[in-house]
């Protein structure tokens, strides 16, 4: 069994379906969400991270069932949570708001809970700011604050809403890193809309759309099916559900090619585009 | 460098922090030009001692500057800890101090000005509850609190916290309410009579909490409070809703509403998957 198992999950606001019978497993290591806006993966994460109940279906953390309450605080001793928008006591230092995070995590003894306050500040490259108060702070090292608490106590199971928006790209890179190290020897399940992301630290991908899982698989396996269905042409193809026009001048197509056409090798956003893309999208050159 | 050192019994001294605080500025301050002296206590130095020192250093460095509210709770013998979970409460922090503050000055003023006392006074005692009820209204609020989701996904129990930042909201209204009180021409009526009615409406807010969102519960219980406060005073042309009574009539509602809370498995427990 793996570290997280979603059977059937069902999770409705109003009268909007945002999870519509989603299954899908996520073992060690790091398995990435992927979907468009309103896919329904911050309500997963939700629902994994014990914040958020489901309508129906079955979800098991760690083992452990988040309905009940005693799973609920066994999953939450063991995880690591990043929201999607995480809120601060913006009028706190680095240092006090990750050490209020700590204190809530039942981090009871000061000093060890400062020496575990210090290793993650560090471990996100904030150790220069620890002194800084958060509003002072800029976007992308707010959401560096807001890693570090996520890895307080060194959590069996780590999830990540979105943890790369509004970094830049060495930052992007900072945090593959991070992530990557922690997936060797934990779970480790976050969203993105950033292919490169998934296609650069992620052992599995879930491709969701309107609620439903559409795919689930390594990234190799998501690429694979793509392979035969990009190409390269002067103009954009019959069949391309996408085209755009390369910096050689070539047209890039990703769709049904015709026959004889110039195939080249997919990447993983081309294999996500043709799962969820939308036709609408489609850039002509 | 200099003819003269340190001989080696005082180098023994100072390596295991022994001797005055002059003797060992007087040691440091030959150390830093003389590298013999230097290399003759560290062997003399005891490295786990050095490592302490150093960790108590860095701690002391990096350790979190306060607030103004937590070091306040300090003050009063809160543990580090729990002051830290109380100073991030929406309804301690300076802006809503400032607004119950002005609020409470603004009923003060009314009783203290007005012709015959009664109307001001009225206001005063309608207001005084309310505002310990509004403030644990937000005092564990997610639209107020900006790390709610992240506190949610904690182990911490969240009805400790809840009861924690209650208790806390509610000390510091009622501290400053019972100041004001005491400056009010009626004082008799306004310094006190208002407390038991404050804690009737806090915890019944709380334990209808169980049921429906705090924010709500408040709101029905501020109308319902103020409603039956400017009824029984245009009725009975008095204060009689503040007499014996009425003062045993809320002592039962507060601990009726007390055991309701504590009672059986909280819904503020598990609420949003809480603990």
């Amino acid at each position: 069994m793996g570290s997280v198992l979603i059977e059937g999950v069902t999770k409705t606001f109003r009268r909007t379906a945002a999870v519509a019978g989603a299954d899908f497993v996520a073992g060690r290591g790091v398995t990435g969400l992927l979907g468009p806006n309103g896919a329904g993966k911050t309500t997963l994460l939700r629902m994994m991270a014990t914040v958020l109940a489901p309508d129906s279906g079955r979800i098991r953390v760690l083992g452990y069932d988040p309905a009940t309450p005693s799973g609920r605080l066994a999953i939450r001793r063991r995880l690591g949570y990043l929201p999607q928008e995480p809120g601060f006591h913006r009028g706190m230092t680095v240092f006090g708001f990750v050490d209020y995070v700590a204190i809530l995590k039942e981090l009871t003894d000061r000093r060890a809970r400062h020496d575990e306050v210090r290793r993650v500040i560090d471990l996100v490259g904030l150790a220069s700011v620890s002194g800084k108060r958060i509003r002072a702070l800029s976007g992308g090292m707010r959401r560096r604050v807001a890693l570090a608490q996520a890895l307080l106590g060194d959590p069996e199971l780590v999830i990540l809403d979105e943890p790369t928006a509004g970094l830049d790209p060495e930052l992007r890179l900072r945090f593959r890193e991070i992530v990557s190290r922690i997936g060797e020897d934990h779970t480790v399940v976050l969203s993105t809309h950033q292919t490169e992301d998934v296609a650069a630290v992620c052992h599995k991908v879930v491709v969701l759309n309107a609620g439903r899982v559409r795919f689930a698989g390594t990234p190799t396996a998501l690429i694979e099916r793509a392979a035969g269905r990009v190409w390269l042409d002067s103009a954009r193809g019959a069949g391309a559900r996408l085209a755009w026009r390369n910096g050689d001048g070539r047209v890039r197509n990703v769709g049904d090619a015709p026959p004889g056409a110039e195939s080249i090798a997919p990447t993983l956003e081309d294999a996500y585009l043709l799962l969820v893309g939308d036709k609408d999208l489609a850039v002509t050159s | 460098m200099t003819g003269w050192h340190v001989d080696e019994e005082t180098l023994r001294l100072y390596a295991r922090g022994q001797g005055q605080l002059s003797f060992g500025a007087s040691v440091e301050a030959h150390l830093i030009s003389c590298a013999r002296c230097r290399a003759l206590l560290t062997p003399a130095v005891d490295v786990d001692r050095l490592e302490r020192l150093w960790d108590e250093v860095v701690e002391r460095v990096d350790a979190p500057r306060p607030g103004v509210v937590e070091r306040l709770l300090r003050l009063a013998r809160i543990p580090e800890d729990t002051a830290r979970l109380l100073a991030a409460t929406p309804s301690l922090r300076a802006s809503w101090l400032l607004a119950m503050a002005a609020t409470l000055a603004f009923a003060a003023f009314a009783a203290a000005s007005s012709a015959s006392h009664d109307r001001g006074t009225l206001l005063f005692l309608i207001v005084a509850p309310i505002l310990p009820v509004a403030g644990v209204a937000v005092a564990f609020h997610g639209g107020l609190d900006p790390a709610y989701e992240i506190g949610l996904a904690t182990p911490y129990p969240q009805f400790r916290l809840l009861l924690l930042r209650s208790a806390a909201v509610t000390a510091v209204t009622c501290i400053t309410a019972f100041a004001a009180g005491l400056l009010l021409p009626q004082r008799a009526l306004t310094a006190a009579a208002w407390l038991l009615p404050a804690l009737a409406l806090t915890s019944l807010t709380l334990a209808l909490g169980r049921r429906v969102d705090t924010a709500y519960a408040a709101g029905v219980v501020v109308a319902v409070w103020t409603a039956a406060v400017v009824l029984g005073y245009l009725r009975l042309g008095s204060f009689a809703v503040f007499g014996i009574a009425g003062q045993l009539t809320y002592l039962a509602v507060a601990v009726a509403s007390l055991v309701v809370l504590a009672a059986g498995r909280n819904p503020y427990a598990t609420r949003l998957g809480g603990v």
